[in-house]
């Protein structure tokens, strides 16, 4: 069970959350190739480690929280609100918290 | 054409204060509140909160003279009165906001669960995540969050503690009935 920090709500459990998946996705410009927007809805990573992601605070606020989370350890590094940037942490052994 | 005329959603309210006789957890439901929505428009979440004299923290109600104004989400509020006529409450806060943000009106679609008691905390850990221990939350402590699967706004109003819940109108019967089972091993 993750426990996320909301930005307005604080602390909650995951339950009350829907995962929205990747967050560093940009939308391309109107005019961008259909080859442009295909990737920008349909194309994601698959990546094992850390990952920046949308979590929609559903039981709660109703806010989009963003999350910097471990897919491998699922630990927690980061929340915040969407207009927030949110850096990886740095390298460190797995496993340490 | 027939006029409308309201139906409480659990039919009997007076089942409430029965059901609460004698008991570790005690039921209530507050009459005659009227409860509006504000939003403030883009860029005047500032103004709205000086306008109505309410604090800017999610997590905390404000007491006004005629209004306890409940935080939502970033410019959102549940403003609600003990104003029977809630046409005349809905008009006196939207004069307020007029031209910063907007007012819905919310009295018929929202029911309020009063629960306290000298169990009640141990009553509300049965279905509600969020830790109320006295350490943690005090008066005026506002959340939204699921209770029993049911999305409820939560708002403590005093160190008894005694917590308002707001439940739609819809959920309002199958709440009642969570909350009466859960508080019958509670007596
Ligand atoms: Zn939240």
């Amino acid at each position: 069970m993750h426990r996320i920090d909301c930005p307005w709500c604080g602390i909650r459990d995951e339950a009350e959350f829907q995962y929205q998946g990747d967050a560093t996705k940009v939308r391309p410009a109107p005019d961008a190739s259909q080859d442009a927007f295909f990737d920008y809805v349909y194309k994601r990573d698959n990546p094992k480690g850390w990952h920046t992601e949308w979590w929609h605070h559903v039981g709660g606020c109703r806010q989009w929280v963003k999350v910097v989370r471990n897919t491998l350890t699922h630990e927690i590094h980061a929340t915040g609100a969407p207009a927030e940037k949110l850096s990886l942490p740095r390298k460190k052994k797995r496993g340490s918290k | 054409m027939a006029d409308f005329v309201p139906i409480h959603p659990l039919g009997d309210p007076e089942a409430v204060s029965k059901a609460s006789s004698n008991a570790g957890v005690t039921f209530d439901i507050p009459p005659d509140l009227s409860m509006v929505q504000v939003f403030a428009r883009k860029g005047q979440e500032d103004n709205v909160i000086r306008k109505l004299g309410i604090s800017d923290s999610p997590r905390t109600a404000s007491s006004q003279k005629s209004f306890n104004a409940l935080p939502l989400s970033p410019g959102q509020w549940m403003l609600v009165g003990n104003e029977k006529d809630s046409s005349k409450f809905e008009a006196a806060i939207a004069k307020k906001v007029a031209g910063i943000g907007y007012v819905s009106q919310q009295s018929a679609s929202r029911v309020c669960f009063r629960v306290s008691g000298p169990k009640v905390r141990d009553f509300m850990s049965r279905g509600c995540r969020l830790d109320l221990g006295e350490s943690v939350t005090s008066k005026g402590y506002c959340a939204q969050t699921p209770i029993a699967q049911i999305g409820v706004l939560l708002h403590q109003i005093d160190e008894a503690p005694t917590y308002d819940l707001y439940v739609y109108s819809g959920f309002a019967r199958a709440f009642w009935h969570w909350l009466t089972e859960t508080a019958a091993q509670f007596r």
